[in-house]
């Protein structure tokens, strides 16, 4: 994503940020400790998912919003304390 | 209403903890005079040592008109993460809409000095 030249966001790039953004702000209701590990997990997965996915791949990047958006309602519940519940599944699908 | 009553006394609504909400933070700044509103020069200061914390930025290239892509060489998660630090850095919880937008110190420092619950 972006790179040096900067475009305007398209709605798919935007949807994506949000999502990122989505977990940075639920990471921060977590503990010290959790936020942390979820910051550089969703980081990483992100930045990797950049690299890889084809940018075009509008039905993949779709699916993993999709993902993405259900992962981050069971994070917002508060009984979640951390990814570590969820990361069963972040590993199963890749 | 008994019947009511005996229903009420043996449901339990669990308490949803929202992390948005924060009353208290609101009514303790409703108490400050106007006086105390950030100056320009400090949110300019602030917002710049934020953007030199970020690890991937090289701090002697931070100005207050530097565009954090075209000048950092930064990509849009690393601006999303900007945006956030500075949301913690002035306590605000900046829209999506808005914190798409903000792309640049100069944009940054215009939001957040017009911004009137920054703190």
């Amino acid at each position: 994503m972006g790179g040096t030249k900067v475009q305007r966001l398209s709605g798919m790039q935007k949807q994506v940020l949000s999502l990122y953004r989505g977990f940075l702000r639920v990471a921060r209701s977590k503990s010290e400790e959790e936020r942390r590990n979820i910051e550089s997990v969703v980081n990483q997965e992100f930045r990797r998912n950049s690299k890889e996915v084809d940018r075009k791949n509008f039905q993949y990047i779709e699916y993993l919003l999709r993902r993405g958006n259900k992962q981050l309602d069971q994070l917002r519940n508060p009984g979640t304390i951390g990814l570590s519940s969820l990361q069963i599944d972040f590993l199963k699908i890749n | 209403m008994a019947l009511r009553a005996a229903i009420l006394r043996h449901v339990r609504v669990p308490l949803q903890a929202s992390p948005k909400l924060q009353p208290w933070n609101g009514s303790i700044r409703s108490m400050s005079s106007h006086d105390d509103h950030l100056t320009k020069e400090e949110v300019v200061d602030r917002v710049l040592s934020v953007v030199k914390d970020f690890p991937k930025v090289d701090p002697s290239k931070v100005t207050p008109e530097v565009h954090f892509q075209k000048d950092l060489g930064l990509d849009s998660l690393d601006n999303v993460e900007i945006v956030m630090a500075l949301e913690e850095e002035f306590k605000l919880e900046i829209p999506d809409k808005e914190a798409d937008k903000i792309d640049s110190c100069h944009l940054a420092i215009e939001y957040i000095s017009n911004h009137p619950m920054a703190g």
